[in-house]
């Protein structure tokens, strides 16, 4: 597989994850609607953040390949738009979790990596993706707390999908010229946002079993 | 130390009261809903106000006391619950 090609497969991705963010956005708001939770707003606001950065870092890749023609807005506007609504997307679904860390009155250990990840860099693209990278490892670190806590075995399928994520996300920043460890790093980030989609749908066909009187 | 229990989880907590305790069909008096529902006197009496102002619980007003009991809107409210605390719960969270 050409570069190219395999940067037009890493692009095609972006729509993938943004499609699974745009669904568990659906549900968790749904569910908002249905039983005024905050937990469910923030997972919603996370996730409609994350599905419009990875919209927006596809139409930058693909600004780039030159696939759409005439596609020429600032591509670096794009790319740091995109950038900064996942960084505030993955940063939701961590703060969810920081609240749970206040309410029950312990330290989240995590938490204290902050400052070393976030500023030893100084691109502005470099520290977004620093961030990004540090809270879904926070992200990963208390949903693998949660399951310790509620043995739900799909909260571990969550917690295995993030953690295919974060280490899809580390092995592209190492990755270089390697066709090799890209096409590694392409296949953890598919195969961390299908295990993300699993969810979206075991709700959907538990909805469907049961009987559904309405909105409240 | 009791875990915290989010509102919205102390909410579902009392209807689940209302609609198990509900037995004989006459409803659920305040003080088995605060022995169930783990709050002080003046909170839940708050909660169910708001609660029966949502039409989620009916009150029952019979001679002596009033007595409550879970409306249908209420159910549909505790149905929706227990599907969004699992999906919730899959993300590490709670609802």
């Amino acid at each position: 597989m050409s570069a190219q090609g395999l940067v037009l497969l890493e692009n095609s991705l972006q729509f993938v994850g943004a499609f699974v963010a745009f669904s568990i956005a659906l549900v968790s708001y749904k569910g908002v609607r249905q039983t005024q939770s905050s937990s469910l707003l923030r997972l919603a606001a996370a996730f409609v953040f994350l599905g419009t950065g990875f919209l927006l870092e596809g139409f930058y890749g693909f600004g780039t390949l030159q696939v759409i023609p005439g596609f020429e807005v600032s591509l670096t506007t794009l790319l740091i738009s995109g950038l900064f609504l996942e960084t505030a997307g993955y940063f939701f679904l961590a703060f969810s979790h920081m609240l749970d860390v206040v309410f029950d009155k312990r330290m989240g250990v995590m938490l204290a990596l902050f400052p070393i990840m976030a500023i030893n860099q100084t691109s502005l693209a470099v520290i977004l993706t620093s961030l990004s990278f540090y809270f879904i490892v926070y992200g990963v670190v208390e949903t693998l707390f949660a399951y310790s806590k509620n043995r739900n075995p799909n909260t571990l399928f969550i917690a295995s999908g993030l953690s295919l994520l974060a280490s899809g996300w580390w092995l592209s920043l190492m990755a270089g010229d390697s066709i090799l460890l890209s096409i590694v790093q392409l296949l953890m980030k598919e195969v961390g946002l299908v295990i993300l989609f699993i969810p979206v749908l075991k709700f959907s066909f538990a909805r469907k079993s049961s009987e559904w009187v309405g909105p409240v | 130390m009791a875990p915290y229990r989010t509102q919205t989880r102390i909410i579902a907590d009392i209807l689940t009261t209302a609609r198990d305790m509900n037995t004989g069909g006459e409803g659920v008096g305040i003080t088995m809903l605060l022995r169930k529902g783990n709050v002080s006197y003046g909170r839940m009496t708050k909660l169910i106000t708001d609660l029966v102002g949502a039409g989620l619980l009916e009150e029952l007003n019979l001679e002596k006391s009033a007595k409550y009991k879970i409306s249908e809107r209420g159910m549909s409210f505790l149905t929706a619950y227990f599907q969004f605390e699992d999906f919730a719960q899959s993300f590490g969270l709670k609802l």
